[in-house]
């Protein structure tokens, strides 16, 4: 602490004309002169170079970083946009074209003749999967969440719930490769037959079964990589309620269950629809593991639940190399374009959700996802 | 109180950080310097593209390695979309693909060369339990049919009348595509197109078509990813390198005889491929860009290629010019990549000597 | 007028009590179902751990921790160093701007500034990262002809990474006591000098979780580096540009479609690798945040 340089402002001094001072004790002080430079330079340092000023250039830096990413692919696609319209989200048929004729002028564009972009099969198959992630997450994830804050006998329970944030942290491509080289095999030879005989009569349950790659299989995956979140969040928020709030629940004569299924997670209604969101977001932008179990749809929506689709994310990566063997350039613009609507999606989804939290969030999740 | 105890700790934390960073910064230069001093002996060679060209490419590398210690030649299989855009771009050294580049993009990017490394060849596979032995007999205007949604029984009457006295199942055709920018798909329509006006004129050829929505139809990423999905599923029809036919045999997979220009129902030989190479290939142009599809021939096999490495003229350093030199004219010599050794493993064929006087003009342009 | 005294009465009748038994087997059915739900999850999980571990570990020999990739063959050790020096790159990268925003948000949050920063930071986290990895291939190894490189990989990771190293320092300096600040403005301490010399090193555990984090997000992530770092079969030589580098999650996605059975162990052994890393990680930001959890709890 010694050796702390602090800006200390020169004691009130009183001149005794000789270039020396007298304090109030009576002690000769040195000249004031001597510490003037450095005040003087000191105090200038301090206006100019302000602590605020010289961090908010870094501050900012991640702002920055969105900005320029949402501006270079609306500036990126925007010839793409303008050449598609409001076909893109609407019609059905992504077609690079004839990609060894020569390219043609169309709509003051230079394109490979038959050139057309449409992808409402990826926005179906982007909507779908998430969809089912999320209607088979949110009861499992708040049903652990429920069991893990109040079900769990309490030395058990941090390590319980330890355990179930770790699987939050499995990378995404290990889940692929669980769902490429265990659950395909499993669901398409054994469970999809089954489902598709004895469940066949409920809507989009029934029909061709495919091979394990399709819609169902892409959702039951998802959902395993968002449920803990979900239950992370709401477990925490559960748990941070205040403890009076179950007490005056218990002294009523309400059982531990009926305390928590009446009282506390009504309370963290808000929490749960927020972690929901935030889940949604996540599924939205999944890729490698859509990607490896998805089964690759172009062109055609999904006919049933074990149809294959491919998701917006995952046709990027794998559409990338060829949309650029494009010599006019357009297919990468027209993918850039389906890039920035995922970008606005998951950016809309995302931004809802942390707008509730923020509303919602009193007592609530110190669990921040 | 704790505060103070801990304010007193912080110099000693700040030295303990300040040695640490200077331990690591030191460590970092050394390694560093250590490793630039090495990277300026080797020279870096990415090849990507074509899953068709792949396991040559990598029966070739140890074997070059051996000879060549100082050149780090990577492989990847990634399909021949990737190879040409990858290669054109300045990303790899060296682009597979069994496609050459199109007329608009060699206008794009003048300085690619199309460098054939050997002849290979494509198999058109299905599966069908119980049939797999017996070389089902198809056309390119039939399986134009499979693979537009006209014809969607296995038991058909074109594939009946192609077959007699062979019981056709009563199931759906569940016909595969690649969903990846594939020189496999460009080969395969370009069969497809040069024998069915009608594919000709709607859907064309590439490494990427807009395949036309068949129900159960699937996509595939890879010759492997081919494979994996026509063995998972009965009653499919796919097409696949033959660099792959070891693992279509093992598989127990059916091989399809195809129809040549001549009407000869041929499958896919090493004597097959030959006879169509000795129609096509005296009519490769200097730039070595030509399709050997559909060759005339009593015994052509229709789908064979020359399996390009796509590679720009201009190297940024002479090194690695010489080093792209030298590994491609190993390549096609005949005691090195062309040897039986490697064209047997993957049944393809070694090029024939015209071919190879051609790609040595085009390698020496490499600088 | 009001209402007849029958509609009085009902409206202040109380509801009759629950019978007993209704309520025990809402009870019994509830926690019966809740517990399913997290059976069902568990045995998800153990599941996919299982697959990890044992298969990974099946693969795991010491040829494959000890020489690079030869084709679907060899060993992963150039990957292993790549995923290394990817994920320590970002993570530095990502460090500067991260904890420069936190400060930010928890020493200035009047103003119009910083609630902009705070939202555009939490919109960045809801950024797939293939946009990301999207952008920095067309900007950086295309149009700044880095081609695929570290540099690349680096600065696309920390960009995914950052807004949680923003929000973790934000919640670590908000949460050191305002005595001690005081304490130092009135000793004549300078605000930076306050933040930097004593709110950081008080607030130093927390980040560290926050750091940690972005370390475990730089291991697994796969689709950025797709296009970025691309893939090498040889130890990383330090050119930050114009070298492509190798990493663990490309040998995961890319080898188990091969049809070589050397692939599929290569895969497995990456997998498991990746997995632990980052559970590894994972386990050392709880322990660090817990010992020092009293930090900020006390005045």
């Amino acid at each position: 602490m010694s050796d702390e340089r602090v800006n200390v402002k020169a004691p009130p001094v009183q001149s005794n004309g000789e270039g020396g001072t007298t304090s109030a004790g009576g002690e000769k002080i040195p000249p004031a002169r001597r510490l003037l430079p450095d005040m003087r330079r000191r105090k200038r340092q301090y206006e100019i170079f302000t602590f605020r000023r010289l961090i908010s250039p870094f501050a900012i830096l991640p702002c920055v970083a969105l900005i320029a990413i949402v501006w270079f692919l609306a500036d990126y696609a925007w010839p793409a946009v303008k050449l598609n319209g409001w076909k893109f989200i609407t019609s059905n048929s992504w077609d690079l074209g004839s990609m060894y004729a020569n390219p043609v002028m169309k709509n003051g564009q230079m394109l490979l003749p038959g050139a057309h972009y449409g992808i409402l099969f990826l926005i179906a198959g982007t909507l779908l999967s998430t969809a089912i992630a999320v209607a088979i997450a949110l009861p499992l994830g708040v049903g652990s969440a429920m069991f893990l804050a109040e079900g769990v006998p309490g030395q058990a329970r941090t390590w319980i719930s330890f355990f179930v944030e770790m699987l939050a942290a499995v990378p995404s491509v290990v889940f692929g490769l669980w769902g490429y080289a265990v659950v395909i095999p499993f669901l398409g030879q054994h469970v999809f037959p089954w489902m598709s005989v004895h469940l066949g009569w409920v809507p989009y349950l029934g029909g061709p079964t495919g091979s394990g790659y399709g819609l169902l299989t892409s959702g039951l995956v998802l959902t395993l990589m968002i449920v803990p979140l979900i239950a992370a969040t709401v477990r925490d928020a559960i748990v941070n309620q205040p403890i009076g709030l179950r007490e005056a629940a218990l002294a009523l004569g309400a059982t531990r269950f009926e305390t928590l299924w009446k009282v506390l997670l009504p309370e963290v209604r808000k929490v749960t629809i927020a972690s929901t969101i935030l889940a949604t977001g996540r599924a939205l932008g999944e890729t490698m593991a859509v990607l490896m179990v998805g089964g690759g749809a172009l062109n055609y929506l999904p006919s049933n639940i074990y149809s294959p689709i491919t998701t917006m994310a995952a046709f990027i990566v794998s559409q990338l190399d060829s949309a650029m063997e494009d010599p006019t350039g357009m297919a990468v613009r027209a993918l850039a374009e389906v890039a920035l609507v995922l970008c606005v999606i998951s950016v809309i989804v995302n931004g809802g959700a942390r707008l509730l939290l923020y509303w919602g969030n009193r007592a609530g999740a110190t669990t921040w996802v | 109180m704790s505060l103070v105890r801990n304010a007193a700790r912080v110099p000693k934390r700040r030295s303990m950080i300040r040695g640490l960073a200077f331990t690591l910064a030191f460590a970092a230069t050394a390694l560093f310097g250590a490793r630039a001093v090495m990277a300026a002996q080797s020279v870096n060679i990415l090849e990507t593209g074509s899953s068709l060209l792949y396991p040559l490419f990598n029966l070739w590398v140890p074997v070059y390695a051996n000879v060549h210690p100082g050149v780090k030649i990577t492989t990847q299989s990634t399909g021949s979309g990737t190879g040409i855009s990858q290669s054109t771009e300045g990303l790899a050294q060296i682009g597979a693909s069994d496609a050459y580049l199109s007329d608009a993009l060699m206008r794009k990017y003048p300085t690619m060369l199309n460098i054939p490394t050997a002849i290979s060849m494509q198999m058109v596979n299905y599966n069908l339990p119980g049939l797999n032995h017996l070389h089902l007999k198809l056309s390119g205007p039939v399986i134009a049919g499979i693979y537009q949604g006209k014809i969607t029984n296995w038991n058909d009457p074109a594939i009946r009348a192609m077959n007699p006295g062979v019981k056709l199942p009563n199931h759906s055709i569940i016909p595969i595509h690649r969903s990846d920018g594939s020189g496999d798909t460009f080969i395969f329509t370009q069969y497809l197109a040069f024998s069915t006006p009608d594919w000709a004129n709607s859907l064309s050829y590439g490494t990427t078509v807009s395949w036309p929505p068949v129900s159960g139809g699937l996509g595939a990423v890879g010759n492997p990813g081919m494979v994996t999905a026509l063995k998972g599923n009965p009653y499919s029809l796919a097409y696949i390198g033959t660099s792959y036919e070891d693992a279509i045999e093992k598989a127990g997979m059916g091989t399809a005889r195809l129809k040549n220009r001549d009407g000869n129902f041929v499958l896919p030989t090493a004597a097959t491929a030959m006879a169509a190479a000795n129609e096509m290939v005296p009519k490769t142009p200097k730039d070595e860009r030509i399709s050997l599809i559909f060759a005339p021939g009593a015994q052509s096999y229709p789908i064979i290629n020359y399996e390009y490495a796509l590679v720009n003229s201009r190297q940024p350093s002479s090194d690695l010019a010489s080093a792209l030199r030298s590994l491609l004219e190993w390549g096609i010599s005949k005691n090195g990549g062309n040897a039986p050794r490697f064209m047997t493993e993957v049944h393809f064929v070694a090029l024939p000597p015209s071919v190879v006087q051609l790609s040595k003009a085009q390698i020496a342009e490499i600088h | 007028m009001g209402m007849t005294a029958e509609e009085i009465r009902n409206a202040i009748r109380q509801p009759r009590p629950l019978a007993a038994w209704r309520r025990r087997i809402f009870n019994w059915l509830g926690w019966g179902v809740t517990g399913l739900t997290f059976a069902v999850l568990a045995a998800a999980m153990v599941w996919i751990l299982e697959m990890v571990f044992a298969r990974g570990a099946g693969a795991l020999n010491w040829q494959v921790l000890s020489s690079v990739t030869l084709g679907l063959g060899g060993g992963l050790l150039q990957a292993i160093e790549g995923t290394a020096v990817l994920a320590l790159g970002g993570t530095l990268l990502a460090i500067p701007p991260g904890i420069a925003a936190g400060i930010y948000l928890s020493e200035y949050p009047r103003g119009p500034v910083a609630p902009v920063i705070r939202f555009l930071t939490d919109v960045l986290v809801g950024v797939p990262s293939i946009v990301v990895g999207y952008f920095a291939y067309v900007t950086m190894v295309d149009g700044l002809g880095w081609k695929f490189s570290v540099a690349a990989g680096s600065i696309a990771l920390a960009i995914i990474a950052v807004p949680y190293i923003v929000r973790t320092s934000e919640v670590a300096i908000r949460g050191v006591p305002n005595a001690v600040r005081e304490a130092g403005y009135g000793l004549g301490v300078t605000p930076g000098t306050v933040i930097m010399r004593i709110c950081l090193p008080m607030a130093l555990p927390s980040i560290m979780t926050g750091v940690l984090l972005a370390l475990a997000i730089g291991v697994g992530e796969t689709a950025p580096l797709i296009y970025t770092a691309g893939w090498s079969t040889y130890m990383w030589t330090g050119h930050l540009t114009n070298e492509p580098i190798g990493y663990l999650t490309y040998a995961i996605w890319s080898f188990i479609t091969e049809p070589a059975d050397s692939a599929h162990a290569l895969a497995y052994a990456a997998a498991f690798l990746v997995t632990f890393f980052v559970l590894i990680i994972s386990v050392s930001a709880r322990f660090v945040l817990n010992r020092r959890a009293g930090w900020s709890q006390s005045r």
